[in-house]
């Protein structure tokens, strides 16, 4: 890395101070609850992309476990995405029942409750019931419709807001992080892969260990070695929000398969490419050693934005010691089969190196729950570490200042 | 049934057998339970045919491969996913200092090619 002024961070942001971190929201069950009923319960989430849920009917199914609900996005009739709690309005069964463990997307005309048949339209109104004529007077169908959730998107991706009247709409929530994001040809790189897995660490453990690059020359020196820089550059805390540039480190002769694969490839994190497709926002200092955008969403999602590649980790809480991850990769429809092969190498490389991100998470939390430790030392390149703690403390402790 | 491999590289069907794997979760299980040896060897006989393997495949439009070509193609899917172990983890069939693999699920991985 290059040489860098000591502490600059903590020099652009005062504010933040330079005092260890407690360390008790990832182990305490009272922090965690109050997370839930404080954050996760009433700020904006993502849940998927427009692309998941592409025709009148379209809908994605996604169980969020910390509100004990799972959310229908569907998108309407009338081209609208709208959310819904998946409650049926007769005897609460789920109207679409999962059929596995993860989350689904399908295609209906309409959706009806497996318990009694009661039907619902793709704006989620209730349009059929059996024998009405033995429902009483009181029971009006206008009435009983699935339960709205606020819900809006922003650049392609779907959010939800779990408060029934939430304090703020998505674009004041996301702010100038929005701005920063905006016009990344997220629709365009639309072909994905993805892995998840259920982790026995707090989300923020999770988070935590993807918002820093000070680990890259420990944890991936298998995966990436003497790729990218452990420096941080042009950081920008914005709002609840934070991202930074990750730069690489020059000079790497790549090995045999793997130089084949770089430069056949159409999207991988490790090519230097120019960064003709970032909007004007990201590599603002026009750095030609720029590799990627890391960026952490208030609470749980990062975006991860690169010269025709991009990336998402997002951490669901299950408990305080529990948290679903989903990683989630996009690049461009291969054209030909030697760009499917290079691809295949870059996802192979890239799901190793989240191998290797994930390998601390739990053997982190297990040692936070000894108590040993009630604070934890940051170093200046943690700077999103402790901006994430700063903004977590703002809506536990109720002094949210927007 | 096993297709035989194209005209031409004949040389590698004693590889096919057991390494032309048309899914991403058949290549990376075929890779855990391999030992560093198996993939060093599978990963020098595969090499100075890559780049052959490749043009072949892309005579046809992506997606498109007759059954034999289809399984050429599987080889080097199974060559890329051995390739970070050999070039970068000193042959080790896992990935070192890492989470457990199989706790891993992939959305695709059951996904042909």
């Amino acid at each position: 890395m290059s040489a860098a002024e000591p502490r600059r961070w903590a020099k652009t942001y005062p504010w933040l101070g330079e005092d260890p971190i407690p360390t008790a929201p990832c182990t305490s069950r009272e922090i965690y609850l109050q997370e839930i009923d404080r954050v996760f319960t009433k700020v904006w989430l993502c849940l998927g992309r427009v692309e998941e849920i592409p025709a009148a009917g379209s809908y994605k199914l996604k169980r969020l476990e910390f509100a004990s609900t799972s959310v229908l996005l569907i998108r309407g009739k009338d081209g609208a995405v709208r959310a819904f709690h998946n409650t049926c309005s007769h005897r609460g069964n789920t109207v679409v029942a999962p059929s596995g463990d993860w989350d689904e997307c399908g295609q209906k005309g309409a959706f009806t409750c497996r318990f009694h048949a009661w039907t619902y339209n793709t704006h989620g109104e209730l349009m059929g019931i059996q024998d009405p004529q033995g429902m009483p007077p009181c029971f009006d169908k206008a009435d009983n419709g699935l339960t709205p959730i606020a819900c809006a998107t922003w650049e392609g991706f779907v959010f939800v807001n779990l408060d029934p009247e939430p304090a703020v709409g998505l674009d004041e929530f996301l702010g100038a992080m929005g701005d920063h994001f905006a016009g990344y040809p997220y629709d365009k790189l639309t072909h994905n892969f993805t892995y998840h897995t259920v982790l026995n660490c707090n989300w923020k453990v999770g988070v935590d260990a993807f918002a820093e690059a000070y680990h890259v020359t420990t944890i991936h020196a298998g995966s990436f070695p003497g790729t990218f820089s452990t420096g941080l550059q042009m950081v920008k805390l914005l709002g609840d929000h934070r991202t930074t540039a990750v730069c690489f480190d020059p000079g790497r002769e790549p090995p045999p398969v793997a130089r084949l694969a770089q430069a056949k490839a159409r999207g991988s994190l490790v090519n230097n490419l120019a960064t003709r497709s970032l909007p004007p926002t990201l590599n603002d200092e026009g750095r030609d050693d720029y590799a990627f955008e890391l960026s952490v969403f208030f609470p749980n999602w990062l975006l991860h934005v690169a010269e025709g590649i991009w990336f998402t980790h997002q951490f669901w809480p299950l408990g305080h010691d529990k948290c679903l991850w989903e990683g989630k990769y996009y690049v461009a429809e291969p054209r030909t089969h030697s760009e499917r092969w290079a691809l295949e190498h870059a996802i192979c490389l890239q799901r190793n190196a989240w191998l290797e991100d994930t390998g601390t998470m739990e053997d982190t939390d297990f040692a936070l729950r000894s108590g040993a430790k009630p604070v934890m030392q940051l170093h200046d390149e943690e700077v999103l570490v402790r901006h994430g703690y700063h903004v977590l403390d703002k809506y536990l402790s109720g002094t949210e200042d927007r | 049934m096993a297709n035989r491999l194209p005209e031409g590289f004949e040389a590698l069907e004693t590889w096919a057998v057991d390494w032309a794997l048309a899914s991403h979760n058949e290549r990376w299980d075929q890779r855990l339970r391999s030992t560093g040896e198996d993939l060093r060897a599978f990963y020098d006989a595969i090499l100075p045919w890559l780049e052959r393997i490749l043009e072949h495949a892309d005579r046809f439009p992506l997606g498109e491969l007759p059954p034999a070509s289809a399984r050429l193609f599987d080889l080097a899917l199974m060559h890329a996913e051995i390739a970070p172990n050999v070039e970068l983890y000193q042959c080790d069939p896992h990935v070192p200092h890492s989470f457990e693999e199989r706790r891993f699920i992939a959305a695709h991985g059951d996904d042909p090619h």
